[in-house]
């Protein structure tokens, strides 16, 4: 107690000095909290706008159709498995889908497009393609030879809502070709260069029709009450939906370029983070010296009535604690503060396309408790690390050679 | 530890060093004795090697040749960790510009070395309250160094230097930053507690009051004794 109170003492010496170096902590404190809140912001606003926008949390596919997309391979057990889902408590939504890739003919030209046949109904709660209507209207269960396609694949083949397109796909098992005449229902736009000319949609009754299947289907998009479902090990979900040559897979696996991403930004958020607290480091070490050799010769006359080296020691690291500890709460009022402005402001990057998805929400930093309590630990301990130095050296101050020099 | 005993026996004492290439004899082959009870003055001119010698008695410097045993124990011997706890448990300094910690009041600054030695609390209190009043300056207890006057803090060297009831108390120059009366008032105080308490006092001076009240006088001369007077 007696270090701390004369630690406390001997920063109030130089207050100038003092709050040099404590503002040094406090911004570092402050940055490490908004900048990790805001990676935090991101990955949340991409994980939304990639499971929301189409893929859902999950997909339950038979084993081998993502790798080839042969129109045959449909889900096995289909009635079994969706008796399942129906049970999961955890499962807020499902639909089914079929995929194949597709024909699509207009009066001035004709273009390949990966072709999806979904039921209206239950599409809208997995995904916001019918948000994403820019002309014409969504999809209807009552009107089945309507197609929506992408502004961009609109502008390929010359057609508006409306229009007629002719759609040729191959028929599974066969290999026959089968062909209909549909209307223009409305033109979306995804923002992804990919999806806007190169998908279409249909109602999934006409596209098993077209293909062949029966009621067979391809694909079934699923969505949790809770995102954190996909890695809880007791539930267990993708390895029990991975059975009878069927794969179930999380939006992780299915899409690995934005778990990559996520994983890349917090890695360059923890190098930037490193760098932040070496600096304040050297300003902390940089400090603690100036005020060291500036009292030279009372630390000298200190050792000579008989203080032990630890003890010099101690009053450097008890000087670098106290100061720690009030710029480390300074900074952490200052990191919540303005983490928590910027999430009710958001920061506008709406449009920005990062890991293949586009950012449809103002990206908002979130704050996580876990970082509140780790990050002024880990400030702390840097400070103190950087006090290290600085209180060797008082320890290893001789009487003579301090006293001389002044 | 008898009143005839030595205290302090110093035994072919020399320190050389060297200074922008040339070696310099601070102190040459030195031999005294300094028994417990002394008031006793090193006295000489400015480079006779004074303030050197009390350096080499209280361990603050290492002898380049030659020995210095302390209530029977040769400091130069001692590991770092010894020589500080035994400065702490034997020796008070009195410095020539006072070296009270500025940060802490006066109260703090002479149970530092209690606080140092692990003395509880509530004796430290009492220790403290007794020192303040043999330097009379029981009212400024709560008070910073700076809120006093160069006399009033010299006091609070003493008390500091005093209250751990070392063996021997050596204080270099401790007179030179005051006014002759404040220094007179301050020779007379160490000379009561000296008297009253039996401690033992060595002093580095070329002040003329604390020579003249010297029971033992040592001239100094080049870093050799030049004479040794006991003035009793």
């Amino acid at each position: 107690m007696f270090f701390i109170k004369l630690g406390w003492r001997n920063i109030l010496r130089n207050k100038k000095r003092m709050a040099l170096a404590g503002l040094a902590i406090t911004i570092g404190m402050a940055s490490l909290i908004i900048l990790n809140a805001l990676v935090a912001g991101m990955n949340n606003n991409m994980i939304i706008n990639a499971t929301n926008t189409y893929l859902g949390h999950g997909q339950i596919h038979a084993k081998g159709f993502k790798e080839t997309f042969e129109s045959k391979n449909t889900i096995n057990e289909l009635p079994q498995v969706l008796a399942n889902l129906k049970a999961e408590k955890s499962i807020e939504s499902i639909t089914l889908r079929t995929q194949s890739f597709a024909m699509l003919s207009s009066a001035f030209n004709v273009e390949s497009v990966f072709l999806f046949g979904i039921d209206p109904k239950t599409e809208i709660d997995i995904s916001q393609t019918k948000d994403l209507i820019i002309k014409g209207e969504f999809l209807s269960n009552n009107k089945q030879n309507e197609i929506i396609i992408g502004k961009k694949l609109s502008e390929i083949l010359d057609v508006e809502p409306g229009d007629r397109i002719v759609l040729t796909v191959a028929r599974a098992a066969s290999g026959e070709l089968s062909q209909d005449l549909f209307r223009v229902g409305g033109i979306f736009l995804f923002n992804i260069r990919e999806l806007d000319s190169g998908i279409a949609f249909i109602n999934i009754n006409k596209s098993q029709e077209l293909l062949n299947i029966g009621k067979n289907v391809h694909e079934i998009a699923l969505k949790f009450h809770k995102l954190s479902t996909i890695e809880d090990p007791i539930i267990d979900f993708w390895s029990r939906y991975s059975e009878n040559d069927n794969k179930a897979l999380s939006w992780k696996e299915l899409l690995p370029g934005i778990d990559a991403a996520m994983k890349m930004s917090s890695f360059f958020s923890l190098f930037i983070g490193m760098v932040l607290l070496a600096v304040v480091a050297v300003v902390v070490m940089n400090t603690l010296f100036m005020s060291l050799y500036e009292r030279m010769y009372e630390f000298g006359v200190l050792r000579a009535i008989g203080t032990r080296p630890l003890s010099m020691a101690l009053m450097i690291l008890s000087e670098a604690g106290v100061l720690a500890v009030i710029s480390i709460i300074f900074g952490l009022i200052l990191g919540i503060a303005i983490s928590y402005l910027t999430s009710v402001t958001g920061i506008d990057y709406v449009g920005l396309e990062m890991g293949n998805v586009t950012f449809r929400e103002p990206i908002r930093p979130v704050l996580i408790m876990g970082h509140l309590t780790l990050f002024p630990v880990y400030v702390f301990i840097f400070t103190m690390v950087a006090a290290i130095v600085p209180a060797i050296h008082a320890a290893k101050l001789t009487p003579a050679e301090t006293m001389k020099k002044d | 530890m008898k009143n005839n005993e030595h205290l302090i026996e110093v035994e072919n004492l020399s320190k050389f060093y060297t200074q922008n290439g040339m070696s310099i004899t601070a102190v040459k082959s030195i031999s005294m004795d300094i028994r417990k009870g002394e008031f006793t003055a090193i006295a000489g001119p400015s480079g006779s090697g004074k303030t050197t010698l009390l350096n080499l008695i209280s361990g603050l410097d290492i002898p380049s040749e030659g020995t210095v045993l302390l209530a029977g124990k040769a400091i130069s011997r001692m590991s770092g960790n010894e020589l500080s706890d035994f400065r702490r448990d034997h020796i008070g300094l009195i410095f020539q510009s006072f070296n009270l910690v500025p940060v802490l009041t006066v109260a703090e600054n002479i149970e530092y070395i209690m606080l140092l030695q692990g003395v509880s609390k509530k004796e430290r209190a009492k220790r403290v309250s007794l020192i303040l009043k043999d330097v009379d300056l029981q009212e400024k207890e709560n008070r910073f160094p700076a809120q006093l006057s160069g006399g009033q803090q010299q006091r609070v060297a003493i008390a500091r230097a005093m209250v751990a009831n070392p063996d021997i108390i050596l204080a270099d120059e401790p007179t030179a930053n005051l006014d002759s009366k404040t220094g007179s008032a301050l020779i007379d105080m160490m000379k009561d507690l000296n008297e009253r308490k039996d401690k033992t006092f060595i002093f580095s001076t070329h002040d003329n009051m604390i020579m003249e009240r010297a029971k033992r006088l040592i001239l100094l001369k080049d870093g050799e004794i030049e004479s040794d007077e006991n003035h009793d």
